[in-house]
């Protein structure tokens, strides 16, 4: 695989994330890119970069859920090499359905290391009690 | 679908690698103490059917219409992702604040 120095961005404006697990049913592809359009942040875009140039929307859970607090194990903790929550960015994954308001889905959390850009959507032992769609309010 | 029959105590081994222990029965629950490689992820069924629905369901253009968050949950005029003051990050044995400055690629 190609190496490329992951402090800075590939491409102007995109990061590359890697997913070693890839996320739930897209277990086989593991890159993506992360678009960061002026105009739609805080939203994101996470792109493959196998297969269909299909993406995922994201936004940090803390703009829509100001208390939100996903526990994560410390064996994502260990994977990640997160030594502490400053590690991390956060990033969960929107649904926007025609004529029904958008969701995020704080159940599954993408827990990305800032420093080294791999990434994993991590199962918080608290997931009991978080929603896979939790209304994004919009203006 | 194979089925066995094991006791407490007694355990399976899959691909000589995955080991599943039948810890105690406790009414109508059953503990089970899983070793797996780190490389093999193990998840609830109902929890891993819910996000990858739901991943499923998120996969789309990149090109769709975006939503704009309103104002008050948008502290971010002159910051990037991941600032909230409040938002943190939950580990097990200690709480820290969410930090400033997220990924981009600027």
């Amino acid at each position: 695989m190609e190496l490329v120095e992951l402090e800075k961005p590939v491409i102007k404006g995109h990061n590359l994330i890697q997913l070693p697990y890839g996320l739930l049913g897209f277990e086989t592809v593991k890159n993506y890119l992360l678009i960061t359009n002026p105009q739609e942040e805080p939203f994101q875009w996470l792109q493959m970069m196998e297969g269909p140039k299909k993406a995922f929307l994201v936004v940090s859970p803390f703009l829509v859920q100001p208390h939100y607090a996903p526990d994560i194990a410390q064996e994502d903790m260990d994977f990640l090499e997160l030594e502490s929550a400053a590690d991390a960015i956060v990033l969960n994954i929107c649904t926007v359905r025609p004529g029904e308001p958008a969701t995020i889905n704080l159940k599954g959390p993408l827990i990305v290391n800032r420093h080294t850009y791999i990434a994993k959507q991590c199962i918080p032992e608290n997931a009991s009690q978080l929603s896979t769609r939790h209304p994004i309010p919009v203006s | 679908m194979l089925i066995l029959s094991r006791k407490p105590g007694e355990s399976i081994v899959i691909d000589g690698r995955i080991t599943v222990k039948i810890i105690r029965l406790e009414g109508d629950m059953v503990k089970l103490g899983i070793e797996a490689p780190r490389e093999v992820p193990v998840h609830r069924q109902e929890v891993y059917d819910e996000i990858q629905a739901n991943n499923r369901e998120a996969l789309t253009d990149p090109l769709s219409k975006v939503p704009k968050l309103p104002p008050s949950s948008n502290p971010m005029s002159n910051q990037r992702l991941g600032t909230s003051e409040s938002g943190h990050l939950q580990m097990k044995s200690a709480s820290i604040g969410h930090s400033k400055n997220g990924l981009n690629g600027k």
